[in-house]
């Protein structure tokens, strides 16, 4: 366990301190598969036709063995796996935990009970488990039958359906010479040397409240509860679900229950222990951490000598292509010096030409006058120049002249065509130059805004200074309830049925429609005014979900409230490290972290953590079903109350409450939770008069007891005369019973 | 067929498989001629139903013929409650007989038919009259925290789920409303549409 006092005194932030990595990490094992069980002859070379099969028909596990052993010799879970191979044309059949041996057998398996009962309704797979018992107990069938005396538990107030459908399978399948039936937890009590006392047997698939007069059990007195072992480890499972629901991993049934057996413990003051689960100190020690197998990404790591290769690599590539560009320009810049040139030439033998000749010059090179060829060398002269500096490097400053547009002021009908056009031209000119000018000032006058509103708001603070907190906390709280409200509609938006998201299906089906929606009765036809106002193009926004819609959105806001909680934390005394919303948003305050994650950081790319699973209230809130079966919506009183009512009234005339008090038995399986059997205690001296003595005791084995019960009750002579034989089967009929002290009642 | 672990291959396998198959195995203790009655495998919904009915009807003939309709082979008043160990002179459970009040009622007006002592305890106990009753102590009032688990001071309206604190309600407003009916399933609180 890893220490608990590091972390006892927070940093000054209010934040709780992550705890360092989990000490222990548990993990989850496949059902194992037991290995190849051989045949055991030896038993049955020493039996004899008195000495009988005893077979604790549980529904965790059915245990068998001969009256005279110690323990069971076989146990195996109910479980039968039959299919055909149909490649190699072969049937087979496997039973137990022999299931667990092969994909196929796994997946074909078939339980014996109805799941969460204690009622058998699968009668192929519990012959195949008896097939199964008497081949490994070495019965050789030499009289064509199994030729022993079987005794066999059932649950309380066995169905008569149930007792019938197993009679007719021992006598007439395995031609049992008599068969004896016994419940379980009367078996364990009496092998535990009880007289009077209430039995309390919380097994795999129920629980039994028993009282016991004189070794007698007092059937009519028996309670059930609808809750076991099975049952908690399903529950178990829907919890982890709904806390994981997008868990890589798959929990199986069989994970689960080892997860109950394995962290599971019973309360001793529930309340009390339950609101202080998720406390930060020492939620390491009732944190458990789950590791499920996964597969970690790998992410190839590149050495640093890779990565000043590729660096090189990219520069080299860059430098050829610089070079082809500058070898390009230098060309480029040949051929535009060789055109100057020749247009400097051209020029100049215009001077000296008749005009006819030089307009035949100038159509030849494609000019329409001198003007324009003049304006073709003026601009190769410019440019000329503009690649030079680029390639020598130095960039002289643009001289920057007002441009002039002369033309404008002259009025038209002063102008000829050509001039008409230059003027348009100009004005042109004029217009564009007029804007750049006007957004100039603009923006300068934007500058000189909010310098002076930096100034005006610097002044109202010190001047006005709580009116200024009290503004900017109003605007925090604006941003924070818009950040919330987008999380919410995010949320809503995952729903289908959501009204966020039905209004954002009508908007896309208005979009998408042809025709507009609302049909005016009068007027114009056509009037559709989308995007006459700008906020009409909001529709696309609101339509669009997905990572890239709101995320710039979510940026903006995020800078806005980290902009005024600098400026509160700078300004304002009262508004601390502690208040800003990381702070308070602050995994280690979050109790659902605590739940999810335990006291440990969490990064949800990590594949490790992703398929991990932590246990920290379940593991009390699992056993608690018993004691209080409302929590997991079973309508019943816990064991707590229908023991006290059993001992309170039911009994309260009986001249042996007062030992039966004495003598609280508990057994099965579901009762091996740590602190079982001490919170029991507590309960019912709460509720018994504080004058009468108590005692709750548990079997010494509360798994295997029954099973040596049995095998002890078989041995004895006086049990002799409470076996069916064959006989008075096949004349009385498949539920006929005989009653002994630790068996059911005959209806 | 796959291998369990990467220590076995394909053919290994199937010498385990053979070797723990049980079907090969010959069974000489089954008795050959053994033909399982058809449909056998019923579910306690189906047993009980019929255990209902079959009670109904000998309850009734008992009703019309009075005493002069023979015992029935394994009814109480036959065994008279001697050998079996039920109450003595215990008062009536009336927490289970009130599970299956019908019960009650019938073998009363058997025993009353057939003229039996009342001296005889409550009804015999079966499958169904032994399970536990709807709890009445205040203590199964306790409210939970559906999501954590943890005490419950306060309901959610919209989504009948109990919850613990403030960051509980906002996980819950933000939940599907599929994912907080399965939070009301888990404590058997769901809507359940028949």
């Amino acid at each position: 366990m890893a220490p608990s006092a590091i972390s006892e005194v927070p940093p000054p932030s209010g934040r709780n301190s992550p705890k360092p990595e989990p000490a222990k990490i548990w993990s989850v094992s496949d059902p194992p598969f037991e290995g190849f069980k051989p045949i055991d002859t030896e038993g049955h070379a020493c039996s004899n036709r008195d000495t009988a099969i005893v077979i604790d028909n549980g529904s965790s596990n059915v245990r068998a063995g001969w009256s005279f052993d110690s323990k069971p010799r076989i146990s195996l879970p109910p479980l039968m796996a039959r299919y055909r191979d149909r490649r190699i044309a072969r049937t087979f059949t496997f039973v137990g935990s022999d299931i667990y041996s092969d994909g196929t057998a796994r997946g074909q398996a078939k339980n014996v009970y109805e799941p969460g009962s204690n009622i058998i309704n699968n009668w192929d797979c519990m012959e195949g488990v008896l097939d199964y018992c008497f081949i490994k107990l070495g019965v050789d069938g030499r009289n064509g039958g199994i030729d022993r005396p079987i005794v066999m538990t059932e649950p309380v107030a066995n169905l008569g359906y149930t007792r019938k459908t197993m009679s007719e399978i021992l006598f007439e399948c395995y031609g049992a010479p008599s068969v004896a039936y016994g419940i379980d937890s009367l078996f364990s009590y009496s092998y535990n040397g009880g007289r009077n006392g209430l039995v309390v047997s919380s097994s795999y698939s129920s629980t039994h409240i028993i009282p016991v007069i004189e070794s007698k059990a007092l059937l009519s007195q028996a309670t059930r509860l609808n809750w076991g072992r099975s049952q908690s480890a399903e529950y178990l499972l829907k919890l982890l679900r709904l806390k994981y629901p997008a868990f890589p991993g798959k929990i199986s049934d069989t994970q689960a229950e080892d997860l109950v057996r394995d962290h599971c413990y019973v309360s001793r003051d529930y309340e009390n222990e339950l609101s202080h689960y998720l406390e930060w100190t020492g939620l390491e020690d009732r944190d458990h951490t789950i590791q499920f197998p996964y597969t970690e990404q790998v992410v190839v790591q590149k050495t640093e000598e890779e990565l000043a290769i590729a660096a090189e690599k990219r520069k080299e590539s860059g430098r050829r292509l610089q070079a082809q560009a500058a070898k390009m320009r230098l060309e480029k810049l040949k051929r535009k010096e060789e055109e100057y040139e020749y247009y400097v030439q051209l020029q100049a033998q215009l001077a000296n030409t008749t005009k006819k000749e030089g307009k035949r010059i100038l159509e030849s090179n494609d000019f329409d006058d001198e003007s324009q060829l003049e304006k073709r060398v003026r601009e190769l002269e410019k440019s000329i120049k503009k690649a030079r500096n680029k390639d020598v490097g130095d960039v002289e400053e643009e001289q920057q002249e007002e441009p002039t547009f002369p033309l404008l002021d002259v009025p038209d009908d002063q102008l000829d065509e050509e001039s008409l056009k230059q003027k348009r031209q100009q004005k042109l000119l004029k217009s564009n130059y007029e804007a750049r000018q006007r957004a100039k000032a603009e923006k300068e006058k934007e500058k000189a805004r909010q310098a002076e509103e930096q100034r005006l708001d610097d002044e109202r603070r010190e001047n006005d200074f709580e009116n200024w907190v009290e503004e900017r906390r109003i605007a925090r709280q604006a941003i924070i309830q818009k950040m919330r409200d987008r999380e919410r509609l995010k949320a809503e938006l995952g729903n289908r049925k959501s009204l966020a998201n039905q209004m954002r299906m009508k908007s896309i089906a208005n979009l998408a429609s042809d025709n507009p929606t609302k049909k005016r009765r009068r007027g114009g036809g056509d009037d559709d005014t989308f995007g006459a106002d700008d906020a009409d193009w909001g529709v696309y926004r609101t339509i669009a979900t997905g990572e890239q819609s709101d995320d710039e959105e979510e940026e903006d806001l995020n800078r806005e409230l980290k902009n005024i909680e600098a400026q509160l934390l700078k300004h304002d005394p009262n508004f601390t490290e502690e208040s800003t919303r990381e702070a308070q948003t602050d995994w280690t305050k979050s109790l659902l972290h605590a739940f999810l994650h335990g006291p440990y950081p969490f990064d949800p790319e990590s594949q490790k953590q992703a398929h991990q699973l932590h246990l920290n209230v379940e593991r009390i809130r699992v056993p608690e079903v018993v004691f209080q079966p409302t929590i997991a919506g079973l309508d019943q009183a816990g064991i707590v109350e229908i023991a006290a009512g059993i001992l309170t009234e039911r009994l309260a005339e009986s001249p042996y409450r007062n030992d039966i008090l004495k003598d609280i038995f508990l057994t099965g399986g579901n009762t091996l939770f740590q602190g079982f059997e001490e919170r029991l205690q507590d309960e019912l001296r709460a509720v018994l008069p504080a004058e009468l003595e108590l005692g709750v005791r548990r079997a010494k084995d509360r798994v295997l007891d029954a099973w040596r019960g049995a095998a002890k009750w078989a041995g004895k002579a006086e049990s002799k005369k409470a076996f069916v034989t064959r006989a008075e089967f096949m004349e009385k009929g498949g539920d006929y019973l005989k009653e002994h002290e630790l068996g059911n009642a005959s209806l | 067929m796959a291998p369990l672990t990467a220590a076995s291959d394909e053919k290994t396998h199937q010498a385990l498989l053979d070797k723990l198959d049980i079907y090969a195995i010959s069974k000489s203790f089954r008795n050959p001629h053994w033909k399982p009655p058809q449909r056998r495998n019923k579910n306690v919904k189906q047993i009980l139903a019929e255990v209902s009915r079959k009670e109904a009807s000998v309850m009734a003939t008992q009703n019309n013929s009075g005493a002069s309709t023979p015992v029935l082979p394994h009814s109480e008043a036959l065994t008279g409650g001697a050998s079996t160990p039920v109450g003595n002179h215990q008062p009536p459970n009336i927490a289970q007989a009130a599970r299956n009040l019908s019960t009650l009622v019938l073998e009363k007006n058997t025993r009353a038919a057939m003229g039996a002592s009342p001296a005889n305890g409550g009804p015999a106990a079966t499958y169904t009259n032994i399970e536990s009753a709807p709890s009445f102590h205040p203590n199964s009032q306790r409210r939970y925290c559906d999501i954590t688990g943890l005490p419950a001071p306060y309901t959610d309206p919209k989504t009948r789920l109990r919850y613990h604190n403030k960051e509980i309600f906002g996980v819950i407003r933000t939940m599907p409303q599929n994912t907080t009916e399965s939070y009301l399933a888990a404590r058997g609180a769901h809507t359940v549409l028949k």
